[in-house]
């Protein structure tokens, strides 16, 4: 019997994912702001039923009454959160609210399943950086000196990035010296950096006139993709790099930049490789070759690949259900490569709609940086969407053997202090721009409503007149 | 009344004015939102490449999982195999003539055990599936712990939470043929494989001393005692055998001396005394037989060893290392099962003292059955190689086909006309020279070579035939090696003679 309700939760968890992931590119395609709120608010029921579903599954497979506690704890943070958020914030976006939500519940789902003190860890620190982060739309609309310390956040940048080389705060992982411990935490600085990062290229963009300009903001960035590659940490190179490309792009207007920026990217890529194949590169080259043939060194570099691979096919499109499968062979499932434990388990249909449920953020978050017109505002909301699906293409990308895997988290899905919180951040500083933005929109519509309405009564005055 | 004139002018002037204002403003907003849309064309342009690249990630993920999902997850490393095992009853082995060979049993209580109705029989091709995992058993692991059964038997039984029906694999492995080789060994030990050249089903393993896999925990017990452990019979000698290909080897020094002698080696000719040295090497005949004035065609047929130590001698060492490589010696073999790289050492810096003993296919060169066959089934096919293997299909409990596995090309090893010219040589042997007698009155024709392989110094021989029926349009090909064919009387080729009788008697 507990099989039967376990397979059909399955297929309820499948079925409901298919139709949120619907309702997210529904929503960002209607104009009306009455259709929207009752797609979103639909989404909202979506979301507590693929999330109860999967909760059953836990229980009924562990029988551990602490899920269900655990589960109950989550709702209540959700509902809070959407109730308090939207109360105070009448003009957010419920979209980004409930993707947010929707990732959170799908990380801390998967993280139950494998290590149940991480899922609780992860849910007291999200749960954190919610609520801190929800002050930041009401910060936003109260002051807009932000872009004024660009240079500053730029300089903190590059020293929080260094921090990795001091001794006894730094530490190597997998090959890359990007971690740093403070008391009992594990941090790893390029999470908050690129945020930093954004902020300074973006202002400095937005204040640039001259060539000079450009040329001092992209001396100050090279620096700090330097430091990146001392530090060994391809994939956030990779990230600062195409988010600075595409900023420069949009501040610019020129193609030239983009084509340009690319081609130097890869040409650096390619000096680099034969410059420092066998020093600075060598552990890029053990994951190129595990990239392309994983099986071969199944024991050692391909092993993680190799068993994420097994995990997907193994799972089908169906999925093997929650608890039935083996994602913790997967070694760091719980972190970079917990895409390979949500297909095996819920599968790879429901991989796949959670890609496009992520490109669809992208997409809304992209909107926010179109309806913008204050150019700081419009290049940090822009750098951010950048990073956000630069980040996660790499993850993917990564697990699925479409490219190299470069060590970078799911963002919001993957355990990790670091970037649980950055993304929360960036999610919170987008939510705050839309604020801004609807606002002056807001205001600006009443302004011309009142000049037609205005020039209409005067039309109608002469006509009368004459 | 001007001062009220005055006014009216004066407020019509503001209203003018406000009018302006609010042109302006509406016009100002315009140009700032079209400003907005250009200003957007790059968020536009990186947003399309970004969906793009995406689809091309949900593109690529589609393809694995079609594609290559199958054959990746299959691997035997991926231990989530073992997961399926408690939700499903291992499914059946079953011959290509519907023997079921290997089946789960379920007793009342639930307790399963594996049962093999025919034993010892289709040990080493079936395997075992306690204590580790080979053959059949480790290959078709995968596929037997899948269920296909329908969908109300599915639900009937996921109610009840009893485990699913797995799929049963089909081999290419035809029983009859596995009885006669089986039975042909007799008490001797060695190894029978035959392969269908044309596709590479492989229908026939044999390897003895065998084991009862029925009996599998009796059989770790026995190899650990002292007795046990130089039997080697878990080895499977049709894979794992690495014995010196004796004269069968004749055959690759012939296609390196023709690749040598495009045009003039019918012209070769030799006269045999029964021996003679070769770089201060005793080369004899054997028994000593002095065959005479040879050509090149009588030298292979009588498997002259003079003739042949005298062809090694001419012979370039790089070519003749290219023409054992060609044949994929050396080599990983097309082959998913368990199985040892045969070796040949010769290359080009090999001393001269080393070449008479390697062209009669003494010296250090060590192949396995296997290896003769896939010699065999290249030359019968053209020069083309298919692939050999032992799972012809899936299908569920039910008897629905799940999964039909087509014949896979290894490539060409070598070149058709070469196939041609290398099977009217070896026709000889079984014509008129050492193998004629056992086909003498047979309704097929055959193609193959002999051998006789010394291991030691005492005249301990193997014996070996490599060779396929019906030349014009090869049927089958068959690998036969007895161990210690002095002692047991058991020819190779009279093991060969009675698998062609089978073959042919069903047809």
């Amino acid at each position: 019997m507990i099989n039967l309700i376990c397979e059909l939760s399955q297929y309820f968890i499948m079925l409901f994912m298919i139709l949120y992931t619907v309702k997210c590119f529904s929503a960002l395609s209607v104009t009306d702001e009455k259709k929207r709120k009752k797609k979103t608010n639909k989404q909202i029921g979506y979301v507590f039923v693929i999330h109860f579903f999967c909760y059953l599954v836990l229980y009924l497979r562990t029988e551990d009454v602490n899920i269900l506690v655990f589960y109950l704890a989550q709702i209540l943070v959700a509902v809070l959160y959407m109730l308090i958020f939207h109360g105070i914030y009448k003009e957010s976006s419920a979209l980004l609210s409930n993707n947010t939500a929707f990732l959170l519940l799908v990380g801390y789902t998967m993280l139950t399943r494998l290590d149940f003190s991480l899922a609780v860890k992860q849910f007291v620190l999200a749960t954190i950086g919610l609520v801190l982060t929800s002050f930041f739309p009401y910060i936003m609309t109260k002051t807009k000196n932000l872009r004024d310390h660009a240079v500053l956040f730029g300089v903190l940048g590059i020293v929080a990035l260094l921090s990795v080389f001091v001794p006894g705060l730094g530490q190597e992982i997998y090959g890359s010296r990007n971690w740093i411990h403070l008391g009992p935490l594990s941090l790893q600085p390029m999470e908050f950096v690129k945020i930093l990062f954004v902020l300074f290229v973006a202002g400095t963009l937005a204040k640039a006139n001259t060539l000079k300009d450009l040329m001092i903001n992209a001396i100050i960035s090279a620096i700090f993709m330097g430091v990146l590659v001392l530090e060994k940490d391809l994939g956030a190179a990779v990230i600062f790099y195409l988010t600075y490309v595409c900023m420069v792009y949009l501040a610019t207007s020129r193609p030239i930049f983009l084509i340009g920026g690319i081609a130097l990217g890869v040409g650096a890529v390619l000096c680099g490789y034969m410059l420092f194949k066998d020093s600075l590169f060598s552990h890029v080259m053990v994951r190129v070759a595990a990239w392309q043939d994983p099986f071969a060194n199944i024991d050692g570099s391909g092993y993680q690949v190799a068993q994420s691979l097994f995990a997907i096919g193994t799972g089908g499109y169906l999925g093997t259900g929650l608890m039935r499968g083996l994602p913790e062979v997967i070694p760091v499932a719980e972190s970079d490569f917990i895409f390979s434990a949500i297909c095996e388990e819920l599968g790879v249909i429901f991989g796949l709609t959670l890609i496009l449920v992520i490109v669809s953020i992208f997409i809304s978050f992209v909107n926010v940086s179109m309806k913008c017109r204050d150019p700081f505002y419009k290049y940090v909301s822009f750098g951010f969407s950048v990073i956000y699906i630069v980040q996660s293409l790499l993850n993917l990308g990564g697990v699925t053997k479409f490219i190299p895997s470069t060590g970078v988290t799911l963002p919001l899905i993957s355990y990790g202090v670091s970037s649980v919180l950055s993304t929360l951040v960036i999610f919170a500083v987008i939510q705050g721009i839309y604020v801004v933005t609807t606002r002056e929109a807001i205001k600006n519509e009443k302004d011309r409503e009142r000049a037609r309405n205005f020039l209409e009564q005067a039309n109608a005055a002469i006509s009368a007149e004459e | 009344m001007p001062q009220s004139q005055q006014k009216s002018e004066d407020i019509a002037e503001r209203i003018r004015n406000k009018i302006a204002s609010e042109e302006e403003f509406l016009r100002r907003e315009e140009e700032k939102e079209a400003n907005n849309r250009r200003k957007n064309r790059p968020v536009v342009v990186i947003t399309y490449l970004m969906v793009a690249v995406f689809m091309c990630l949900v593109v690529y993920i589609i393809y694995f999982m079609q594609m290559k999902a199958e054959v990746t997850i299959a691997n035997s490393r991926n231990v989530r195999q073992d997961t399926f095992a408690d939700r499903v009853v291992r499914g059946s082995v079953i011959t290509s003539d519907g023997e079921v060979i290997a089946e789960t049993v379920v007793d009342e209580n639930g307790n399963e055990k594996r049962h093999y109705p025919y034993g010892n029989m289709f040990a080493h091709a079936v395997g075992y599936d306690t204590h580790g995992r080979s053959g059949l058993e480790l290959s078709g692991n995968f596929y037997m712990l899948r269920s296909h059964t329908n969908i109300v038997e599915k639900i009937t039984k996921g109610l009840k939470d009893e485990k699913q029906r797995g799929d049963n694999i089909v081999t290419t492995l035809d029983k009859r043929l596995q009885e006669t080789a089986y039975n042909a060994l007799g008490y001797a030990n060695g190894a029978v494989v035959a392969i269908e050249p044309s596709t590479g089903r492989i229908l026939c393993m044999v390897s003895k001393p065998d084991f009862d896999p029925n009996d599998i925990e009796n059989v770790w017990e026995y190899l650990h005692t002292e007795e046990g452990e130089k039997s080697s019979v878990l080895l499977n000698r049709a894979t794992q055998g690495m014995y010196a290909p004796g004269s069968t080897f004749k055959v690759v020094t012939l296609l390196a001396y023709l690749r040598e002698h495009p045009n003039d080696a019918s012209n070769y000719d030799y006269t045999c005394y029964g021996e003679d040295d070769y770089a201060n090497v005793e080369i004899s005949c054997a028994g000593g037989y002095a065959h005479g004035e040879v050509s090149l065609e009588s030298s292979l047929a009588y498997s002259c060893n003079t003739s042949f130590a005298n062809i090694g001698m001419t012979l370039d060492k790089a070519g003749y290392k290219k023409t054992a490589e060609d044949f994929l010696i050396n080599k990983d073999l097309p082959y998913d099962g368990e199985y040892y790289k045969s070796h040949f050492d010769i290359d080009a810096s090999s001393k001269d003292t080393e070449i008479p003993q390697t062209a009669i296919g003494q010296g250090e060169t060590r192949i396995t059955p296997l290896q003769n066959a896939i010699i065999m089934c290249s030359i019968a096919n053209g020069g083309e190689l298919m692939k050999p293997y032992l799972i012809d299909g899936v299908e569920s409990a039910n008897g629905t086909k799940i999964k039909t596995m087509k014949p896979k090309s290894a490539g060409s090893l070598i070149q058709p006309s070469e196939a041609k010219e290398l099977t009217e040589y070896m026709k000889s042997v079984c014509d008129y020279g050492t193998a004629a007698w056992y086909f003498s009155d047979t309704s097929y024709d055959v193609a193959g070579k002999t051998g006789t392989a010394e291991y030691d110094n005492e005249g301990s021989c193997n014996s070996w035939f490599a060779g396929f029926s019906n030349p014009e349009h090869p049927d089958l090909v068959v690998s036969v090696i007895v161990e210690d064919s002095d002692e047991n009387g058991i020819n190779a080729t009279g093991v060969a003679r009675q698998l062609f009788d089978t073959y042919y008697a069903g047809q």
